[in-house]
């Protein structure tokens, strides 16, 4: 037995570079004549660009150019929305647009030249309030409006629904801004080579995706642009297609000829954007008594600052994915996504269920106390199951939501804690849950969510794998290590993935939507096991026996009717290569998933499966200051088939730990969209000693079209966190803080209504 | 141009003399002087701990410190960490238990476990998570690294 096999904890097959500090970054990397680039920003949330001097700053010693949006090509790129440049040309729309950008001998020359720009701006007044953006007499984001996107979704008959309520709640929830925080803030290194290619090593999720925006930004052919992947320092959806530095750095190579690195500090990246959707949600829901819920009703008002990007398709996340977690069959929900002059906002780990998880949460356990039910007994009477077709025609493969909502509730000793008297010391401590549902997989990136493998078995039997799926940090490389080893009985570490690459290796959509377990999973198996063939079809020939009769273990092929017929791999590869006229054994394979795009009212089964969560969790409130503190969290993951246990506990704990960062100490402060912490004391993330033990269980649903049986895993774990801590808080003292993030401030005010309404 | 400094130090075990500006920090002296990139950069603000490095065998961080104060002191930075270029204990337990995703803090990671052990040989949980409040990681949930460190601490000191 492989000890690494599928199923088996394994350490990360980076993990020894990692370990040894000598995996590569972006901002590692260095090429002979390597130039350096530093941008300055816009000062103003709104303003006209009048004229920019940059003749001192050319002047300076040791500066080889500076460039400004006269410069940059005049195309417009974006996702759907077409409305930036490489650098902002005559309206600055957010504090921290790049208008230019130095390249100098050093870092700290191109830094002294930015002092030497002169810009001259008119001040433009600003629309910085979401909830005015759609006022008649409101600025102007863009020409055509500041109403970016508009959904609305109704199935079956809502208000007869709610006609039919024993119980009917409404509440207003709103979820702010989360800086991903990834630990290394955006590198790239990008160069040409005189031979008309712009090559660029950035940290991305994407290889593919970067190229396509590359060429569009830069305004030249996709096949001129070369994207390669580095060890990259973390995601979280921040590096998808929507941070700027990396076109910026491709755009300073090509028109300096030059190889140009540039490499955003802390305080840059954080100026950047784009960081996760703020939204304003407003739910109602129907219920009988005993706990079925009849009607949801959903109005959202989400802002995404000054461009698009990615936040439509974040917002459609919001308005209707929670859904599907229940049997429901009335449904009506409206969402409006509009501009202001902030920094643009978007994907984020959890791509809008975050919000939505929230605001329902919360809504449930509020409305279990109205009918007298057990929060957890809620969910469970209304969950989803294995086999189901979702209200958005989602076809529920396997769901493990009962199993997870049984772990948690043991875990934690819920029914216990729950019947324990009310607190009322200074100190009280207090529970709560929360359950979730994510997407493994989305077909509506362009109708199409294939992932492509290429194996090649090299003549002393070891495996180089070619994928442009990355691994971030979550460990999808191991993942499929595991799968190929164990797929064509080859030990883990004879088993190589190759950096993505656009030029090398296949055409692939990368680390979003917690597709690549799903998808990279599926082909890899199809091209291990055609690999495995094609050794045995010559281990077969070359011993003169059946292929049937022979297996793979541990690199060696032997019969399993005949102990002398066995060969090691090394020679059966070689002699592949020698029978077949030279030819190599490089396997091909892809999976597209058997999805459909969802079609204009966004209905459709758009992934191949679905991953479920849940999370219970308690907390200590202090009275006096306001301070949440959590003592225990609990969470359960249905990830379908856990392929390496020691990566999904790991992700587990990393996003119910982002969770609690999110909940109640991480907050981004705007003073006229000018963003005041942007640095990492003040924008403060939870550390070792502000969190308690992390305590990860998994539900192992096994998908039926999940690679192994399994799904994806890490972007559902964040879902539940928010309105677990809320629902928590709730228990212990009794308000509801229906605005996050949950500071003191908010706690003691809360306490101090609650006390004034209680006296009167 | 300010003038340079001439300093003599030690780095992982070897002597290293260098002109440096005296305004040159010390995290971008090992990376882009000496080529020692396992120090990250992570904040410039001397929170999130990715460049830490030992100094005469106490955890600093490089990005708050110049080049010129290591003037005759000796640095251990993460590359100084392996043994005959294979990872140590504390690497192996930070490879087996989960201790590293990204890898990006990880060599800060390292510095501040190496210091704790160095001065607690089998530091309790919560010994571990207050030694840790300088240094920052986004993947782990802080859960897998301190099991790590619990992990080498109990291979390289016994039960």
């Amino acid at each position: 037995m492989n000890a690494f096999a599928p199923g088996l904890p394994t350490p990360q097959v980076t993990s020894q570079e990692k370990a040894l500090g000598r995996a590569t970054y972006a901002g590692d990397l260095k090429i002979a004549g390597m130039l350096h680039a530093k941008l300055l920003r816009s000062p103003h949330a709104h303003a006209r660009i009048l004229n920019v001097d940059v003749s001192r700053a050319i002047a300076l010693p040791g500066v080889r150019a500076v460039f400004t949006g006269d410069d940059v090509p005049q195309r417009a790129w974006g996702v759907k929305h077409k409305q930036q440049h490489v650098l902002a040309r005559e309206v600055v729309r957010f504090v921290g647009e790049e208008i230019a950008a130095v390249v100098a001998i050093d870092e700290d020359t191109a830094e002294e030249a930015l002092d030497l720009i002169r810009v001259e701006y008119e001040p433009l007044p600003a629309l910085i309030d979401p909830s005015q953006a759609l006022e008649p007499n409101a600025v102007k984001v863009h020409p055509g409006g500041n109403l970016a996107d508009e959904i609305g979704i109704v199935r079956g008959d809502v208000d007869s629904a709610f006609a039919e309520a024993d119980i009917v709640h409404e509440e207003t929830y709103t979820t702010h801004s989360q800086y991903p925080g990834y630990m290394e803030p955006m590198a790239t290194l990008a160069t040409t080579d005189g031979s008309g290619k712009l090559t660029v090593w950035t940290a991305t999720q994407s290889v593919f995706l970067a190229r396509q925006r590359l060429a569009e930004a830069l305004d030249r052919p996709v096949s001129t642009v070369r994207v390669v992947q580095p060890t990259v320092g973390g995601g979280f959806g921040g590096k998808i297609i929507e941070e700027r530095s990396s076109v910026i750095a491709g755009f300073l190579a090509a028109a300096t000829d030059r190889p140009v690195r540039l490499c955003l500090s802390r305080i840059d990246d954080m100026l950047s954007g784009a960081f996760s959707v703020p939204m304003k949600i407003r739910l109602k829901m129907g219920m009988t008594r005993d706990g079925r819920i009849t009607a949801k009703d959903v109005s959202i008002r989400a802002d995404c600052g000054a461009y698009a990007g990615l936040a439509p398709e974040v917002m459609l996340v919001t308005a209707m994915r929670s859904d599907n977690m229940q049997r429901l069959e009335h449904t009506r929900s409206h969402a409006q996504l509009v501009y202001t002059h902030t920094m643009p906002r978007g994907a984020f780990r959890g791509f809008g269920g975050t919000q939505m998880a929230f605001a329902l949460n919360s809504h449930l356990t509020a409305m279990a106390d109205l009918a007298g039910i057990d929060p957890i007994e809620l969910h469970r009477q209304n969950a989803i199951r294995t086999g189901d077709l979702s209200i958005h025609g989602w076809k529920i493969g396997s769901c493990g939501l009962p199993e997870c909502l049984n772990q948690i509730e043991g875990a934690i000793g819920w029914t216990e804690k729950r019947s324990r008297p009310k607190q009322r010391g200074v100190l009280r401590r207090g529970i709560g849950m929360a359950a979730a549902m994510h997407v493994s997989g989305n077909r509506t990136m362009g109708n199409w969510d294939g992932s492509t493998i290429v194996l090649k078995v090299n003549e002393d039997g070891r495996v180089v794998v070619l994928t442009s799926e990355a691994d971030v940090g979550q460990g999808s490389n191991t993942m499929l290590s595991q799968i190929c080893a164990h797929e064509l009985g080859v030990p883990l570490s004879h088993v190589s993935v190759q950096t993505p690459d656009t030029d090398f290796t296949p055409y692939c959509l990368g680390s979003i939507a917690s597709r690549v377990t799903i998808n990279a999973g599926k082909a890899m198996i199809k091209a291990a096991r055609e690999a495995r063939e094609t050794i045995l079809a010559a281990a077969a020939e070359k011993l003169g026996c059946d292929a049937i009769d022979l297996t793979i273990e541990d690199g060696v092929v032997q019969s399993t009717s005949n102990a002398n017929h066995f060969a090691k791999l090394p020679d059966i590869c070689r002699y592949h290569i020698f029978r077949h006229g030279g030819e190599g054994i490089h396997i091909k394979a892809t999976h597209d998933p058997d999805t459909v795009m969802m079609d204009g009212d966004h209905y459709g089964n758009i992934a191949p499966a679905y991953s479920f969560a849940a999370q219970a969790v308690e907390v200590e409130v202090d009275t006096e200051t306001g301070q949440v503190r959590l003592i225990e969290s609990w969470l359960s993951d249905d990830c379908g088939k856990a392929i390496n246990p020691l990566a999904v506990h790991g992700q587990s704990n990393g996003a119910a730990v982002q969770a609690i960062g999110w909940t109640l100490c991480e907050e981004l402060q705007f003073e006229e969209g000018r963003l005041m912490n942007g640095n990492l004391a003040d924008y403060t993330m939870p550390t070792a000693d502000s969190v308690p033990e992390m305590h990860s269980s998994i539900v192992e649903s096994m998908d039926p079209n999940g690679p192994l049986g399994a799904k994806g895993a890490s972007e559902t774990a964040i879902l539940p966190g928010a309105p677990a801590i809320a629902n928590a808080v709730f228990d212990a003292i009794g308000v509801r803080i229906t605005d996050l993030p949950i500071t003191p401030e908010k706690i003691l005010a809360a306490i101090a209504a609650q006390k004034e309404k209680r006296d009167a | 141009m300010m003038a340079k400094n001439r300093i003599s130090l030690e780095i992982n075990g070897e002597a290293v003399e260098a002109d440096v500006r005296p305004n040159r920090l010390l995290s971008d002296f090992l990376r882009d002087d000496l080529a020692l990139t396992g120090t990250k950069r992570g904040c410039e603000t001397g929170v999130c701990g990715a460049c830490s490095v030992l100094v005469d065998g106490d955890v600093v961080k490089s990005c708050l410190s110049l080049a010129i104060q290591m003037n005759g002191c000796s640095l251990t930075t993460v590359e100084g960490l392996a043994c005959d270029g294979a990872p140590s204990p504390l690497q192996k337990s930070f490879m087996e238990c989960g201790g590293l995703q990204c890898g990006y803090c990880t060599p800060g990671f390292l510095m501040a476990a190496s210091d704790l052990l160095a001065r607690t040989s089998r530091p309790d949980v919560a010994t571990i998570r207050k030694n840790l409040s300088g240094n920052l990681c986004r993947c782990t949930g802080y859960q897998g690294i301190v099991d790590a460190i619990l992990d080498a601490s109990e291979k390289m000191h016994g039960t």
